[in-house]
């Protein structure tokens, strides 16, 4: 294992370089480190991954692995294990054989009877272990992934690159997936790299956060950071279920804001509400998801959504009285203000 | 009435309702959608049963009888299995066999060679691989006639290009490279040619193998730090084989039935050293005048076709399965 430093990763696609897809980010991720890459599709998540794997080469900016820089080195060279977004099996062999396909490199010199043992090893954990002899063209969509994910895994890389390994899971295979993947990559003490849409992954996977938007590194942290401290409006609104409310300055008379105070950020956790006859605001609907409602308020023309208790004893119509206690404050810009 | 462009096909189909003649509109509306599939393919099924399923049937007739078609009045005996037996036990007839096996071969293996190297190559995608596609087609897009006929000039000993080529290059006078004259290098000359026409054909079919090969398997193998030479054998081969194997069945069953360019270059000599199996029929057929037994050939070759074939297909539909 070992840490990996990109300088000023930059690289446009395009006639003329036209289209930005990755804008000088930096990024320092520590040997053991699992860091996530959070960002809206587009946003360059994939191409930083191949960037690092050397399968594309940057217009500018440097990947240093290990402290050694890779500039010019194919991807064989460098010692990265990638599951790819969309997969990319060997078609024409069985899972067995694309597990033990990285294994059989002559570089490795390893003999027949360990690579066996790693791969079934390895098949357990993904769960595939039931399908080794079927041809990769004959699974589903999930079992392919695994395959995927399985095929990283077999190695022991500098550093794991994984882009959305777990998007074709049904929700409770992927949940026990996560807890998986987090107990190999804590035992292993392996470096890791993930890219997701998926904001559950990432509070729950990562040590740290990165945030990505249009080919720029917008912020990075750990989880509770990034959550809770976000630097700009783009950031708090990838992170919180239900969306962060944002509201206009003003709304609401009597808070007291910082100057320049554009917007207000309101998560479930800076909602007071409580039923009030001729309170401010009023419930719109609910939405009942099981363990929790989601409440519509109606806060004049105003909509905002939080979070209640199913048993809370509202009705659509309740007319409820809403404060704020110390939510985010944005400027004109987007930017936080403090 | 709304205008979305639904409107305007709907109008359109209502003008063309009421300007069909109201007897057409019973009739055609009588008809069923299975009907009306046969009354499209029934010239194509007819043409078909004309000039291809006829003649078939019309020389199996044959071959078990004694005709001649230089003499059509006299009476046509039936011969039994007569013209079989004196076909499978004519010598000469194994020989043009041995001979159609040797030239399918070494065409074979020459042409899917040449045209898997050269497909790969220009897979590479290097600059100007589309001018180099274009040029490397044309000997597949000229007639089979020209083709012989020019491939005769430049095998000429005297001012042909070949002969003065290789002498220029070996030191052997030109004399002595007499391609179409000579027992031992006939043979070869007629190779040379078809695969120089045909192995753009197998190299356009190994080129769409390639193509098929979508690039993210190869990144993968790469981060899998499998060698060029391990992602060859390991992917390339084995994902482009069905197409291979494709070229191989269509250039096999074309070459088995090699005529018009042997006919050209050679006529089955000197003595009868090119004489494939299809210039045999032919000289039993329009020499010799005899149809019975020429058509009875012709039934043992097609079994014969038919019949590797079917078994190569599956073998083929075995690989493409894996
Ligand atoms: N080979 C390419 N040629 C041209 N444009 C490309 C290429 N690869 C990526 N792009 C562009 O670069 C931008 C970033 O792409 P990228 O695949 O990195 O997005 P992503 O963050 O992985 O998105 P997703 O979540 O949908 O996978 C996109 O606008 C995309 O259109
Ligand atoms: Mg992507």
């Amino acid at each position: 294992m070992a840490d990996v430093t990109l300088k000023g990763m930059t690289k446009s696609f395009g006639k003329g370089g036209a289209k930005r897809a990755v804008d000088g980010i930096d990024l320092h991720i520590a040997d053991g480190e699992f860091v996530v890459l959070l960002g809206p599709t587009g946003a360059g998540k994939t191409t930083t991954l191949r960037l690092i794997a050397g399968i594309e080469t940057p217009d500018a900016g440097t990947v240093s692995i290990g402290g050694r820089p890779m500039a010019g080195l194919a991807p064989a060279s460098r010692d990265v294990a990638f599951v790819f977004q969309q997969y990319s099996l060997y078609p024409h062999l069985t899972v067995y054989e694309n597990l033990a396909f990285p294994l059989r490199s002559p570089a490795r010199r390893m003999d027949a009877a360990t690579i066996d043992a790693r791969v079934r090893e390895v098949a357990k954990m993904v769960r595939i272990d039931h399908k080794l002899e079927s041809r990769s063209t004959r699974l589903s969509g999930g079992e392919m992934q695994r395959v995927a994910i399985g095929r990283a895994l077999v190695r022991r890389p500098s550093i794991y690159l994984m882009d959305e390994p777990l998007s074709s899971l049904d929700a409770k295979l992927r949940g026990e997936l996560r807890l998986e993947l987090k107990r190999i990559q804590k035992d292993l003490g392996a470096t890791l790299l993930y890219v997701t849409h998926d904001q559950i992954e990432a509070m729950t996977m990562a040590d740290r956060i990165g945030i990505l938007a249009e080919g720029r590194l917008v912020q990075i942290g750990t989880p509770r950071e990034i959550y809770a401290d976000p630097a700009n409006l783009h950031v708090a609104a990838r992170l919180g279920q239900p969306h962060i409310n944002l509201l206009p300055a003003g709304l609401l008379p009597g808070v007291e804001m910082p100057p320049g105070t554009k917007t207000i950020g309101a998560r479930t956790e800076h909602i007071a509400i409580a039923r009030e006859e001729g309170g401010n605001a009023r419930i719109d609907w609910i939405e009942h998801l099981g363990d929790q409602n989601h409440l519509h308020i109606k806060l004049g023309e105003q909509k905002l959504v939080t979070l209640a208790d199913p048993d809370m004893a509202v009705a659509p119509g309740d007319p409820i009285s809403l404060s704020l206690k110390n939510p985010l404050y944005f400027g004109r810009d987007g930017q936080r203000l403090v | 009435m709304t205008t979305s462009p639904n409107s305007y096909a709907d109008k359109a189909a209502e003008v063309a309702a009421r300007a069909t003649p109201e007897r057409l509109v019973v009739r055609v509306r009588a008809l069923s959608d299975r009907a009306i599939a046969w009354l499209f393919i029934a010239p194509t099924i007819v043409l078909l049963l004309a000039i291809n399923i006829f003649p078939l049937f019309w020389a199996i007739y044959l071959s078990f009888t004694n005709f001649r078609a230089n003499r059509p009045n006299a009476e046509v005996k039936h011969v039994g299995l007569d013209n079989y037996t004196r076909v499978l036990n004519d010598p000469d007839i194994w020989v043009s066999m041995q001979t159609t096996a040797h030239f399918v071969f070494w065409t074979i293996l020459l042409q899917t060679l040449i045209g898997f190297a050269l497909a790969y190559l220009i897979d590479r995608k290097f600059r100007g691989h589309a001018f180099w596609t274009t040029l490397i087609l044309i000997p597949m897009m000229l007639s089979p006639a020209v083709v012989g006929n020019f491939w005769r000039f430049l095998y000429e000993p005297q001012i042909g290009l070949f002969a003065y080529a290789v002498s220029f290059l070996t030191g052997i006078p030109t004399s002595e490279i007499q391609m179409l004259g000579s027992v031992n290098l006939a043979p070869w000359a007629i190779i040379i040619v078809d695969t120089w026409m045909w192995t753009p054909y197998v190299m356009l079919i190994c080129l769409a193998g390639l193509r098929s090969i979508p690039d993210y398997i190869y990144e993968a193998a790469e981060v899998d730090r499998a060698s060029n030479w391990r992602q060859f054998w390991s992917i390339t081969v084995p994902m482009a084989l069905p197409f291979i194997m494709l070229a191989v069945l269509f250039r096999g069953i074309e070459n088995f039935k090699m005529f018009d360019m042997v006919n050209l270059l050679t006529g089955g000599g000197p003595g009868s050293t090119t004489e494939v199996a299809s210039i045999t029929l032919k000289r039993d057929a329009f020499e010799a005048w005899a149809t019975g037994r020429s058509s009875a050939f012709a039934i043992v070759l097609f079994v014969a076709v038919f019949g590797l074939a079917n078994i190569y297909v599956k073998a083929l539909n075995r690989v493409k399965q894996r």
